[in-house]
């Protein structure tokens, strides 16, 4: 079938745009065209791969690593964030490298390269580390059937000549930073004109390429017209509802490459031409219903919402989505026009989403069996499924929330780690206003990776002996009672650290998944300042110390 | 093996880099005011002081006005600055808490909308959620859907910035 070959078409393209699109280098295994997307995104989510200090991450899962990684000493291998747990294999060794307190050349290319990779890698990364539990939250509630139909096959080709980046269906909210954007601006519209919403944000269109979206945007014109199709044939009684299915712009999710078995799950349906399909559990390329079954009510709007995956495509699928949606608009409106005003007269709702053409955000919702097809609450549910999407990302986003299950005990989590991150924060401003080396900060010292010591380091041990030499040398006679009045500097940065922070941290330490690694962690670094302090045994040769600050010069010094 | 040797392949517009070309000149600039050994306590807490709100800052103006928190942040920092400055003459204090009580006011009404069209199922989240609201700047106006949508990604800002600022901090203390 031409619609299937399209289908496969897109999804081979798909997977070659993704393998182009993301950085030289990163593991095959985010390459989301294969057809074992649906199982790698359950394993590499529930995946508990500790990472251990220094180690690589590549098997880190984005939960764990991202946790362990935060309270490490070694700021380096856990300089990846949830964005670069997803690669694994290419940047586990170069994580693995010279991490440590050893070989500060080595640490600091580390360094260096672990930025570079998190500049590379946070945008596609995070659209990977995002869609793929997406995707699979979406696969039970996608749900669209394709009405085997001479004349939808026609629809179809004549919606598959329009070309161009539609965007309508490609959603990604979670992505990119513009995408999301994008996508709460979608959303705001939603409510604004329509009655029914079936929300096609799923879609995360991560990856997705122009070239991807040109055939995505065919298949999604395709899925409109199913959709103008399906009204027009089943229309006239609002049923109640027998079958609800939530149209899904599939094609998003096929081209996420979730629908590698997706999509040859659609043709089937499409070729079978099958009759209802309650939530299937693929998805469905193209969400179309059978002609045959008459639908529940519906009230349908089409979702039309520009998701900008990608920041360097950034000008072209917007582009082209809305020159789509504005193609499609005419041609779909003839179509709806009649069909929705049939549909919502029942409700008394009026197309005003049919008779504008510019218009750009619909969505498409079926209330599901069972369920009241009362506007209000078909709003709500849908309302209700985007929270519950969104607590899945953030479930992601968090490390170790994975296991929890239930809203406000993910909400606690959530805030948790909320209040950790921005105490962290305020940690290392603390430990920045205290380490100053009176140098201009070199960028590109810090962000390319051949910076060499010789360069930045004597001149920031130089910027410092002054300080600590001042410091110093009372420190030997001293006793520990002492050392306090000797390093006003230190001393008083830990007596904060250890108050603020150890304060607030023990509510923390039940909540995480690995409390106590992070407890230890965050208590080895807390005590190395201290220690510094509080008068090592033999301060002068300054042996027990471990502290991070002017120890480290200390014995350079010396 | 990595494609991370080369500094070219860095991404200059990601926000990393931008947050990291910001906070670098705000340190900068907060460092070459004051040298260091001479501070006494008190201003140690300045500079901390100064360098928090400069992370802030720096990470709120990377974000432009793309999310609702950056811009609230940036709108917060703005009016505590401008009330700073005014400090002497209460009107704009007196002006900003106003405008504070006029967008809690509206936030609540908000609140209330939302919790009369809540679901069932939704009814145990509103504490955490008042407290998720505190937390992420902006957040009192909004919508518990747009909340989440933009806690992810304060999250990962957040995340953004810690990272940044443990690799400078580690790197000048070398």
């Amino acid at each position: 079938m031409d619609i299937g070959e399209k289908d496969k078409y897109d999804l081979e393209k798909r997977n070659d745009n993704n393998i182009n699109y993301q950085a030289p280098g990163m593991s095959s295994d985010w390459q989301f065209g294969g057809a074992n997307l649906t199982s790698t995104p359950m394993s590499l989510v529930a995946s508990d791969n500790p990472l251990a200090i220094g180690s690589s991450c590549a098997s880190a899962s984005v939960v764990d690593s991202f946790g362990s990684n935060l309270w490490e000493h070694s700021s380096n291998s856990q300089n990846l964030g949830f964005c670069d747990i997803s690669v694994q294999n290419g940047a586990s060794s170069s994580n693995a490298m010279g991490i440590g307190k050893g070989g500060p050349t080595s640490l600091r290319s580390s360094i260096d390269r672990l930025f570079d990779m998190d500049g590379n890698s946070s945008s596609s990364m995070l659209k990977g580390g995002f869609f793929l539990p997406i995707s699979t939250g979406i696969l039970p509630q996608s749900l669209s059937q394709l009405p085997a139909d001479s004349a939808f096959i026609e629809r179809a080709a004549r919606f598959s000549s329009l070309n161009g980046g539609n965007f309508s269906n490609m959603v990604n909210p979670f992505g990119i930073p513009e995408s999301m954007g994008l996508y709460s601006r979608g959303v705001g519209l939603m409510p604004g004109s329509k009655d029914v919403f079936a929300i096609s944000e799923m879609k995360s269109v991560s990856g997705v390429e122009s070239q991807k979206s040109k055939l995505n945007a065919t298949e999604a014109s395709r899925d409109a017209c199913l959709q103008v199709e399906n009204s027009a044939t089943l229309e006239s009684p609002l049923k109640n509802e027998r079958k609800s299915e939530r149209l899904v712009r599939s094609n998003e999710e096929a081209k996420q490459g979730t629908g590698g078995s997706g999509n040859e799950s659609d043709e089937t349906e499409f070729s079978g031409g099958a009759g209802d399909q309650d939530e299937p559990s693929t998805l469905d390329g193209t969400g179309g219903e059978p002609s045959a079954k008459g639908l529940s009510s519906k009230k349908r709007k089409r979702s039309v919402k520009d998701a900008e995956v990608d920041q360097a495509k950034g000008g072209q699928p917007p582009v082209e989505a809305a020159k789509d949606s504005a193609e499609n608009q005419p041609k779909g409106d003839q179509n709806q026009t009649t069909t929705i005003n049939k549909a919502t007269s029942k409700q008394g709702k009026q197309g005003s989403e049919a008779s504008d053409p510019p218009k750009e955000e619909y969505i498409h919702v079926r209330a599901r069996r069972g369920q009241a097809t009362n506007s209000h609450s078909l709003a709500e549910r849908v309302r209700r499924e985007k929270i519950s999407e969104r607590m899945k990302f953030l479930q992601d986003l968090v490390p170790g929330c994975s296991k929890v299950t239930g809203k406000a005990v993910m909400l606690d989590e959530i805030i948790n780690y909320v209040q950790s991150l921005q105490r962290q924060v305020e940690f290392l401003s603390m430990k920045l206003s205290t380490v100053n080396p009176r140098l201009d900060f070199n960028i590109e010292g810090l962000l390319a990776k051949d910076i060499t010591q010789s360069r930045a380091g004597p001149s920031s041990t130089l910027g410092f002996s002054p300080n600590m030499s001042v410091g110093y040398p009372p420190l030997h006679p001293s006793q520990p009672g002492l050392v306090q009045a000797a390093f006003p500097v230190v001393g008083n940065n830990a007596d904060v650290i250890c108050r603020t922070l150890g304060s607030q941290f023990t509510p923390m330490t039940g909540r995480f998944k690995k409390p106590n690694q992070i407890l230890n962690a965050w208590k080895d670094e807390l005590h190395n300042v201290v220690q510094m302090n509080y008068g090592t045994g033999a301060p002068a040769d300054s042996q027990d110390v471990n502290g991070s600050l002017p120890s480290d010069h200390m014995k350079v010094e010396l | 093996m990595s494609p991370m040797n080369n500094p070219q392949d860095l991404n200059p517009s990601s926000l990393k880099s931008r947050f990291t070309t910001r906070f670098l000149r705000a340190l900068t600039k907060i460092n070459g005011q004051k040298p260091i050994s001479s501070s006494s306590p008190r201003e140690m807490f300045q500079r901390y002081r100064r360098i928090k709100v400069a992370a802030d800052k720096s990470m709120a103006w990377s974000v432009r006005s793309r999310r609702t928190w950056s811009r609230a942040m940036l709108w917060k920092l703005r009016s505590r600055y401008s009330c700073r400055q005014a400090s002497s003459s209460r009107r704009s204090s007196v002006r900003t808490s106003t405008i504070i009580k006029s967008r809690q006011a509206k936030t609540s009404h908000e609140k209330e909308n939302k919790n009369t069209t809540t679901g069932q199922d939704e009814v145990g989240f509103v504490v955490q959620a008042d407290k998720l609201r505190k937390l992420v700047p902006g957040g009192e106006a909004m919508d518990l859907c747009n909340l989440l949508g933009e806690t992810a990604h304060y999250i990962k800002c957040l995340t953004t910035q810690v990272q940044v600022m443990r690799k400078i901090a580690h790197f000048y203390s070398l």
